[in-house]
């Protein structure tokens, strides 16, 4: 929002006082985020009153004329292109070396003539948009007199982030600034001039029918209106807080908009009839003032007019309704929409005006007539025969009154330690128009209306008040004590962060992030159809991921664009059985055997649990869902299935690259989280000397390694210390395993016969099990 | 005797300097004090001398033999051939390590400095329902942030988290007073994607609530973990602000640590980065949740996570950081 400060300076007694420039620091630090502070008409110099005293046509230009102005002491040749030059016309010249806009005017030869200056549109001052011809001052006018002594050029316009307005109803308009700025620099809010109507004629029918939608409608109807041309000063202030200038029956609406944050409407009064404030019926429609149709609903508040819609309540206007060149007599609306009523039609109409984002931060009904009251007492400046042709009427069933609240003192002691008085209390919210009544324990604040709606309703809103307008850089920051409790304690991200970190420095993977559902193009493309939880009215990628391997396929397939291999993990959350649950996924991608990659697969797993819980895991083949191949392993550990090591069904594994092997692990990070983590036992070293002995058992191809296991842990020797498994070698019709046990004794040096026992023993067991062995 | 052993170590001295092999070094310690030596034949001869001279030249003889011994001791000492090389120090390594996304980074940082104040990290669920979400933060039911073009609301009646600030709510139930923890974790908003907009992206939540909780404290916490993340003196602002479950509300701003306040494009030339909103949790919050407003005071703030890593490490486009995309993931290394 744009703010001048020529107008607040109109509002406080003794502004001189404020650098209006510098001010804007303290009002962000106590009150509003400034964005930006402008100065205007800087650039302006020997700009000047003048009159026009002879008019002669271009020779050769059917634009151009040939002025001769006068500055009341000076006549000076301007070539000039308007088209509403005419001898008598008091404009605005820019004089030799002058400057406009920054740029200096030098006397030059325009089309053959000598030109001494330039008259000014009121685009090139900078005040305006329009450029149809040049400025055409009031007859009255004194010649020769800077123009910036006449008008207020010279501002300093202040741009407000609306976001820090959310809350503050009151500060949509340049008179609630003012109060604020009144408050922090310690200056006297003047009252605003309004012109009292009698209320002796008749009141104007107007109904409420929703009163929960509209609390309050004031309505008045004024004639004998015979101008409505904007003063230029208005001009200029509309023009420099961004609003175009119309006409006066409608900028003054404008106007009261921006100085009181009250939206106001002006009609023709001519067709004017009786006035309902109702709901709409769904799917009529309506054209509002910018010219479209627009699709109502049962929930859309409206004025009505005899029994055609007149305008969408707090939105816009009508196209019927408008104020016309020959309107000379109009109906004043002034009115409180209920802010959610607003919002939603806004909202749902995408139609968001200055109107309806004003609402939609609940303002004060009691502006309502104080409005119609300021715009009448500017109306009849400009319109010194105005007519009031009706009672102020004012439908307003329950009245909005100040409210009280107690803020105890021991309040303020436990929110803050500053040392507040009671005079400071007293002179910080009176400042902000609060009533404040002293007692001993307690202050009894009253709070105005237009802080009430919605900003100010409990003791720690109060607290805010004196707080910020004390000032937030004066609080002394002083450390919290020591007072939490040890057993609050989740580790659920040390958890993750180490599982993490393992995997990106033991196996160098990467970790990534995805989003929370499925891409709905590759599930499409894997023939997968997937029932879950679904976003209601979102585009695309509808349904929540349930299995995180899966959600992670087109990330695989776009790496693997720019890289031979890939080792990528996440741990986030997937949706199944409408639970929020924790997974970590790894997927591994190369050109590599599939027996390579489920392997490592298994070593990472291993690894991870032996790493993190010092726990073993166990593998049972299994799979997670139909979409996986049959080879899938489950991971079990302390008898609990906690993931899988997945492989995909050749469609999946397709869609990623036919030469490439995937893999993917899968661990339910919840049920990982309440694995208990085993603390290692120490076991002493032997002092004495071990042996390791290296076995090479040839087997069928059939026999697997679990059953080679069973005939290893069969042969029971009190000398193994360890066996290991080494590797495995596959013949065109056998297996090599090599294994190897570490044998030794706690006691003694192993004598050499021990030894030689244990090797025939050992190769008699195997060969007694029908396999070869070599030592 | 005494100069003819002094001769003697001087010439063992220039032999052991022109030889560099081990072998050449034990044929040099045989020869001069080997079983074979005429050292050796001297202190065999000590037999025969009277026990005068014994004392004189037994002493002798044995210093000099271990000055002789040491010689050549350090001399294969320093011998090494594993420690020859004709390494080229210039050449360059692969360096392949993991990475941790960025966020993960970030939020471990963040939480490693909370931690050393007290405290507690916990972890919120990113499908909530309505009520940790909204209700109990005393967001109004019309409340624009509640709209559909805000939330994605979910067809089992829930949604996905807008906010962490509903962890203030769970820890609270689940801990009640004293609290003092933080959450980080994802959050979604239904945007359109662009290069700062995102639909999923990470905040982290804090709270403390106790006796005479103050506004001073919260100051205090925010200006110490500021500090601790930047590792310098952070010069902050705070401006009023307004959130439905905090009162007073704050936005905390950091002076810019690009133009150190000047201001540029960082900050959009006001020398100010908005940078952790919060304030005193508001007391229909903690009514709510079960604790007394009036017995108790706290304060709640929020970071953005994701905004603040992009800060850190300068990266341009927020969509990076859901993409998966390992070119521009990879870079992070492990801290």
């Amino acid at each position: 929002m744009l703010i001048s400060c020529n107008r607040l300076k109109s509002y406080i007694k003794n502004s001189e006082d404020i650098n209006f420039v510098k001010v804007w620091d303290t009002f962000t630090v106590k009150t509003a985020e400034v964005e930006k502070v402008t100065e205007k008409g800087k650039d302006l110099k020997d700009v000047i009153t003048a009159k026009i005293v002879s008019v002669k046509k271009h020779p050769e230009s059917k634009k151009l004329s040939l002025l001769k102005v006068s500055d009341g002491t000076n006549t000076y040749d301007i070539v000039c292109g308007a088209p509403n030059v005419k001898e008598g016309l008091i404009g605005v010249l820019v004089k030799e070396n002058g400057m406009v806009s920054g740029i200096k005017i030098t006397k030059r030869k325009l089309a053959g003539y000598i030109s001494e200056g330039m008259m000014c549109a009121f685009d090139e001052l900078g005040i305006g948009t329009d450029h149809e011809g040049i400025i055409e001052l009031p007859d009255d006018t004194p010649i020769g007199v800077d123009i910036k002594t006449l008008y207020p050029i010279e501002d300093v316009i202040v741009e407000i982030d609306n976001k820090s307005l959310t809350n503050r109803p009151d500060l949509w308009g340049h008179y609630g600034i003012a109060r604020e700025i009144a408050a922090i620099t310690g200056h006297e809010l003047l009252p605003l001039e309004l012109l009292e109507v009698e209320n002796n004629q008749t009141n104007l029918d107007i109904k409420i029918l929703n009163e929960d939608l509209c609390p309050r409608y004031c309505g008045i109807k004024v004639k004998n209106l015979t101008n409505n041309k904007t003063p230029i000063s208005m001009q200029i202030f509309l023009n420099y807080v961004g609003m175009r200038s119309i006409s006066l029956f409608v900028d003054l609406t404008n106007y009261l908009m921006l100085e009181l944050g009250q939206p106001m409407h002006a009609f023709d009064e001519r067709v004017v009839k009786n006035i309902t404030v109702k709901l709409a019926k769904e799917n009529d429609t309506y054209t509002t003032l910018d010219k479209q149709e627009r699709k109502l609903y049962n929930d859309t508040l409206m004025i009505t007019n005899g029994s055609k819609y007149f305008g969408i309540a707090g939105v816009m206007g009508g196209l019927d309704s408008e104020i016309l060149p020959d309107t000379n007599s109009i109906f004043i609306e002034s009115a409180n929409f209920n802010a959610g009523c607003v919002r939603k039609t806004a909202v749902k109409l995408g139609l968001r005006t200055e109107a309806s984002s004003r609402y939609e931060k609940s303002l004060d009904p009691n502006l309502c007539d104080l409005a119609i009251k300021r715009l009448l007492y500017l109306l009849k400046k400009e319109n010194p025969d105005m007519q009031i042709a009706s009672n102020l009427t004012d439908i307003y069933p329950h009245i909005l009154k100040p409210i009280n609240i107690t803020l105890t003192k021991q309040t303020i002691k436990r929110y803050t330690n500053i040392p507040f008085t009671d005079e400071m209390v007293k002179n910080i919210l009176e400042s902000l128009d609060f009533k404040v009544q002293v007692n001993k324990e307690d202050y009894l604040v009253t709070v105005p209306t237009v802080r009430a709606t919605k900003d100010v309703t409990i003791p720690a809103d109060l607290i805010e008040e004196l707080v910020r307008i004390y000032g937030y850089d004066k609080i002394k920051e002083e450390p919290l004590k020591l007072a939490s409790k040890a057993k609050v304690h989740e580790t659920i991200w040390d958890e993750e962060y180490l599982a993490k970190k393992y995997l990106a420095t033991a196996f160098k993977m990467n970790e990534i992030h995805s989003y929370l559902w499925f891409e709905d193009e590759a599930l499409n493309k894997l023939g997968i159809i997937k029932e879950n939880v679904k976003l209601i009215g979102a585009g695309k990628n509808k349904t929540l991921r349930d299995d995180l391997p899966l959600s992670l396929l087109p990330i695989v397939k776009e790496n693997l664009k720019n890289y031979e291999k890939i080792a990528i993990f996440e741990i986030g959350t997937v949706i199944k059985n409408d639970q929020n649950n924790r997974h970590l996924a790894v997927m591994l991608a190369k050109s590599e055997k599939m027996e390579d990659l489920l392997l490592q697969a298994k070593e990472i797993t291993a690894s991870l649990f032996k790493s993190l819980k010092h726990q073993k895991v166990t593998f049972k083949t299994g799979k997670m869902a139909d979409y996986y191949h049959d080879k899938s392993q489950q991971i079990w550990c302390n008898e609990v299935l906690i993931g899988y090591i997945l492989m995909f069904n050749s469609q999946a594994n397709n869609y990623i690259g036919k030469k490439k092997s995937l893999v993917a692990i899968d661990i339910d990070f919840d049920k990982f989280r309440e694995i208990p983590k085993i603390t290692p036992e120490f076991k002493a070293i032997s002092k004495y000397p071990t042996v390791t002995l290296d076995y090479t058992i040839t087997t069928p191809k059939e026999i697997k390694y679990a059953d080679l296991e069973k005939i290893l842990d069969e042969f029971k020797s009190n000398l193994i210390l360890k066996r290991t498994y080494k590797d495995v070698f596959l013949n065109k019709d056998s297996k090599n395993y090599t294994i190897a046990y570490e044998i030794g004794s706690y006691e003694k040096t192993l004598a050499k016969k021990e030894l030689e026992n244990f090797q025939v023993r050992f190769i008699n067991h195997i060969k007694n099990n029908g396999l070869e062995i070599i030592s | 005797m005494k100069e003819k052993l002094e001769n003697l170590v001087t010439l063992v001295k220039k032999e052991l300097d022109a030889v560099s092999k081990e072998a050449e070094i034990l044929n040099l310690k045989a020869k001069y004090i080997g079983k074979k030596s005429e050292f050796s034949n001297l202190l065999s001869s000590l037999k025969e001398m009277s026990t005068d001279e014994k004392k004189v030249y037994g002493p002798l003889l044995n210093s000099k033999k271990k000055e002789l011994e040491a010689l050549f001791t350090t001399k294969i000492e320093s011998l090494n051939n594993n420690i020859e090389t004709d390494f080229d120090e210039t050449l360059p390594v692969n360096i392949n390590t993991g990475s941790l996304h960025p966020v993960t980074l970030i939020a471990k940082e963040i939480t490693e400095v909370l931690k050393r104040m007290g405290f507690t990290v916990l972890q919120g669920l990113e499908m909530e329902d309505d009520y940790h979400n909204f209700e109990a933060l005393n967001i109004p039911k019309d409340h624009p942030a509640r709209d559909m073009q805000d939330t994605f609301y979910l067809d089992n009646g829930k949604l996905l988290r807008t906010q962490t600030s509903g962890d203030q709510v769970h820890a609270m139930e689940k801990y009640n007073v004293p609290l003092r923890i933080c959450s980080p974790g994802r959050v979604f908003r239904n945007e359109d994607l662009d290069a700062s907009h995102e639909n999923t992206f990470f905040q982290l939540e804090g709270m403390v609530v106790d006796k005479d909780i103050k506004i001073e404290n919260m100051f205090y916490v925010m200006k110490e973990l500021l500090n601790e993340v930047f590792h310098q003196d952070v010069k902050m602002r705070v401006r009023p602000g307004f959130f439905p479950f905090t009162e007073p509300s704050f936005e905390m701003d950091m002076c810019c640590l690009i133009c150190n306040g000047k201001g540029c494009p960082t900050c959009k030339n006001s020398g100010w980065i908005e940078l952790i909103p919060g304030g005193m949790v508001h007391p229909n919050v903690l009514k709510k949740s079960g604790i007394d407003p009036d017995k108790y005071t706290g304060f709640a703030f929020g970071i953005g996570l994701t905004r603040l890593a992009m800060m850190k490490y300068k990266i341009n486009d927020i969509r990076y950081l859901n993409s998966g995309d390992l070119r521009a993931l990879k870079k992070f290394e492990i801290e």
